[in-house]
């Protein structure tokens, strides 16, 4: 029987962690690298980094940070950031890093999750979507860390990264975004019901609740959490936790 | 000396790196002559079957191997596609394998009947021993894996078979033949399970 | 200037402390002022618990008005969970406050989790920008003085003070004691307060310039103290505290976990006390530790003495620490040696104002009547 995935996703803003309120208002957390040992001395499944700064910045992949990172990791590590290259794909690959998060050059590119998928796997390309509903409540896909909006309708786009044959698409709502109070699942599963691939839910955990429901009805393989995993308490107060295999277990019901 | 086998694929880092945290040096190489030399080897591996094996032939490292494995038995683990190499044919490609153990490697198709599930299998799934073995001796209570793969194993003699685990159907999850052990899923990518997993493949063989 | 090796006939304490004084029976000052100090900072039975009750009283009425009773620093260590526990016990409203400097291991994060969850306390964190702490720990440890933790224990200090302020809380509970810590000779270490020392170690040494590294200045303690009247509370002076009892205490209730050593809950502590400490400065902190509590009847100086002769920590585990605090300190393993080489200073070697705040303190102490 399938466990579901818990994945923590950190933020990273020029060197530091930062954590957002809808893509809004990046808070500093801490030092990623202890940040990283202290979730890898947890055991958690799966651990995400995305670079916020990277596309509105234009900066390249920290290959040496990645590596420093990846050598305090005994689980698979996701590294997403403005990253534009097949050869830069290869250079994160290499370091250490398991799989790459494609978002901004997906849409821009799209051939380009086709090429790599081709070179490296499926297993390593995972697709990263920001979706934010609009006045009438029409779903639409944002780049540029949240604020250029395509148009684009996320469920259309989702099938076409499923046939270019991406390992896994995660789906971030932005309206969500750091605000706990649950997942968007009814974006969830308009895409899980048209995709073959496995969908993670990110945007919005609060609670382990929360974590069934995006499984149940949100129709998501795995869980992405980021305040709930590094917040605590009424004055979101900094403090690294994640739940105990027995809780997860309680949560989805295994 | 340990011997990690670069022949392009794989997170050998990774490996090196969980090797070095349980005290142990082990060495990335390709070269045929430290490969000689070597106590045991490790065969990583994350791709397509035809790359690998065309790597592994391109390397001239295929002599070698099949020396050190299949003449000298000096203990081998394959790791995820490193264990699809041992086998004898992948439906993922057109090249023979390695065939240091009676199996094939097939794709994940699910028939009627059976729980369609995302392909590649991507994350952590618990493993049930078939048999004992000094590779599985006082690992932590239910061991779990992650696992990435599209293609599985079907072992053709049970006696093979050491470890299975279900996605939809029970599949081969590990297998082990004298000094030749293969694993489908990432140790290095598994915490504690896969550290005492490999400990053990270093001090009980 | 080197004196010959001599060890305390009652504690452990030797001329690694260079300014250590023996009596004519070979017993050390600190035994002395330990027993000096004891009847008023020891619980004492009846009367100690007396104490607590107005202590309490006062907490409680000063905490009126305002969201908390008290602030409680906890680092994930015995002390400060220990301290927690009590207070709720003693059923005060309870801010919890940890200032995160970079360097917490898992473990400490766990029990911090668990003081906060179970207990059910309220809890802020005082992040401390990575970039600047590095450059300031740097500094320290380039300085070559032997209190390196400085950096902390300033930085903790303000913070607490700026948290109180902020929620208008009268009185900070401090999980430093009597009991097990009375013993820390003034050769190892120095004032975390003194805000000329630290700034002038950074100006020194130091690039990234002080912007969300919170300072401590002398005259800021003063208004604090006096004119927003916080006070100190060291709870732990007020109840039979038995370092072991209390970690089993914990260990029940809270579901803590030990990290194996004094402080040891922090990465960085842990690898400068077990590693930089004594290799660099020869200064093995548990010395102080085991004697005071000879000195409290914890533990025997023949058990002390045992326990001395074990490793600070594990080898391979000290190893561990120094690879990991090379890489986050972003420096090569050639300036780290450069560090561990350099000669020995005292931080009378740089600018500080131990003699004025010594005056100031006395000043104080007098007008409080103590």
């Amino acid at each position: 029987m399938s466990i579901t995935r818990v994945i923590p996703v950190l933020l990273l803003k020029n060197t530091g962690l930062v954590k957002t309120t809808q893509f809004k208002e990046p808070k500093y957390v801490g030092d990623p690298l202890n940040a990283v040992k202290i979730f890898n001395d947890k055991e958690v499944d799966e651990l995400i980094f995305l670079d916020i700064s990277a596309t509105p910045e234009n900066k390249k992949p920290p290959l040496e940070f990645l590596k420093q990172i990846a050598e305090e990791c005994f689980m698979p590590l996701s590294y997403g950031g403005g990253i534009k290259t097949v050869e830069e794909i290869k250079d994160i690959l290499k370091v250490g890093i398991e799989k790459v998060c494609l978002n901004t050059i997906a849409v821009e590119n799209p051939d380009l999750v086709k090429k790599a998928t081709d070179r490296y796997g499926s297993s390593t390309i995972c697709v990263a979507i920001d979706v934010k509903k609009n006045f009438f409540g029409k779903y639409e896909i944002y780049i540029h860390g949240g604020k250029k909006n395509t148009k684009l309708d996320p469920v259309k786009f989702a099938m076409e990264m499923d046939k270019a044959g991406a390992g896994e698409l995660l789906v971030n709502s932005i309206d969500r975004d750091g605000m706990m109070q649950g997942y968007d699942n009814d974006l969830l599963k308009k895409i899980t019901s048209q995709v073959s691939m496995p969908v993670i839910a990110c945007g919005g955990a609060g609670t382990l609740n929360h974590f069934g429901d995006a499984i149940k009805q949100g129709g998501a393989s795995a869980v992405a959490a980021g305040s709930m995993f590094v917040f605590h308490g009424k004055h979101r107060a900094v403090l690294i936790s994640y739940p105990s295999q027995e809780e997860l277990q309680e949560a989805f019901g295994n | 000396m340990i011997a990690i086998i670069d022949y392009g694929l794989g997170n050998l880092g990774s490996i090196k790196n969980m090797l070095r945290k349980i005290g142990i040096n082990a060495e990335i190489t390709r070269d045929i002559n430290t490969i000689k030399s070597a106590t045991k080897l490790i065969l990583p591996g994350v791709g397509s079957f035809d790359n690998g094996m065309q790597n592994l032939t391109d390397l001239g490292l295929i002599e070698t191997l099949n020396q050190k494995v299949q003449i000298d038995k000096v203990p081998m683990l394959g790791i995820c596609l490193g264990m699809q190499l041992m086998t004898k044919s992948s439906e993922e490609g057109k090249l023979p394998g390695l065939g240091w153990v009676d199996a094939e490697t097939l794709k994940f198709k699910f028939e009627t009947g059976e729980k369609k599930l995302p392909v590649p299998n991507m994350g952590w799934e618990y493993v049930k021993a078939e048999k004992e073995s000094p590779l599985l001796k006082d690992l932590p209570a239910e061991p779990r894996y992650y696992f990435v793969h599209s293609y599985f194993v079907k072992a053709n003699n049970p006696s093979d078979t050491l470890l299975t685990t279900k996605y939809s159907h029970d599949f081969v999850s590990g297998f082990e033949k004298e000094n030749i052990i293969g694993v489908q899923f990432h140790p290095e990518k598994s915490h504690k399970y896969g550290m005492k997993m490999l400990k053990n493949f270093i001090e009980n063989y | 200037m080197s004196r010959p090796y001599q060890i305390c006939t009652k504690t452990v304490m030797d001329t690694t402390d260079t300014e250590i004084v023996f009596d004519q029976n070979g017993i050390s000052n600190h035994y002395h002022e330990f027993m000096r100090l004891a009847p008023m900072n020891l619980y004492q039975g009846k009367s100690t618990d007396l104490k607590l009750e107005q202590l309490i009283e006062q907490i409680k009425k000063a905490g009126k008005n305002s969201e908390y009773d008290c602030i409680c620093g906890v680092s994930g260590g015995v002390d400060s969970s220990y301290v927690a526990y009590l207070s709720k016990n003693l059923g005060l409203r309870v801010l919890t406050v940890h200032l995160d400097n970079g360097w917490n291991s898992e473990l400490a994060v766990k029990n911090i989790e668990n003081i906060v969850k179970k207990l059910q306390f309220d809890y802020q964190t005082w992040v401390i920008e990575w970039k600047e702490f590095r450059d300031l720990q740097l500094s320290f440890l380039k300085a070559s003085v032997a209190n390196a933790e400085i950096p902390t224990d300033h930085a903790f200090l303000a913070a607490i003070y700026r948290l109180c302020a902020k929620y208008n809380i009268k009185y900070i509970l401090s999980g430093s004691n009597f009991a097990t810590e009375a013993i820390l000779p003034k050769s190892w270490g120095y004032n975390a307060k003194d805000i000329t020392h630290l700034k002038a170690i950074h100006d020194r040494f130091g690039k990234v310039p002080f912007k969300t590294y919170p300072l401590l200045g002398f005259n800021r303690e003063f208004y604090y103290t006096y004119v927003k009247g916080i006070k100190m509370a060291r709870l732990l002076n007020y109840v039979p505290y038995v370092k072991a009892d209390a970690m089993k205490v914990i260990e029940d209730k809270l579901g803590w976990v030990y990290y194996g050593g004094k402080h040891y809950e922090s990465i960085f502590t842990r690898f400068f006390q077990s590693c930089i400490l004594p290799s660099k400065f020869n200064i093995d902190k548990r010395k102080a530790h085991l004697s005071t509590l000879i000195c409290s009847n914890q533990t025997t100086r023949e058990q002390a003495i045992e326990e001395l002769k074990k490793e600070t920590y594990p080898a391979d585990k000290i190893q561990e620490d120094k690879e990991y605090v090379i890489k986050k300190l972003d420096i090569t393993e050639l300036e780290f040696d450069t560090i561990m080489k350099a000669p020995v200073r005292s931080y009378k070697d740089y600018p500080n104002d131990e003699k004025k705040l010594k005056f100031i303190y006395s000043v104080y102490n007098k007008i409080k009547g103590q």
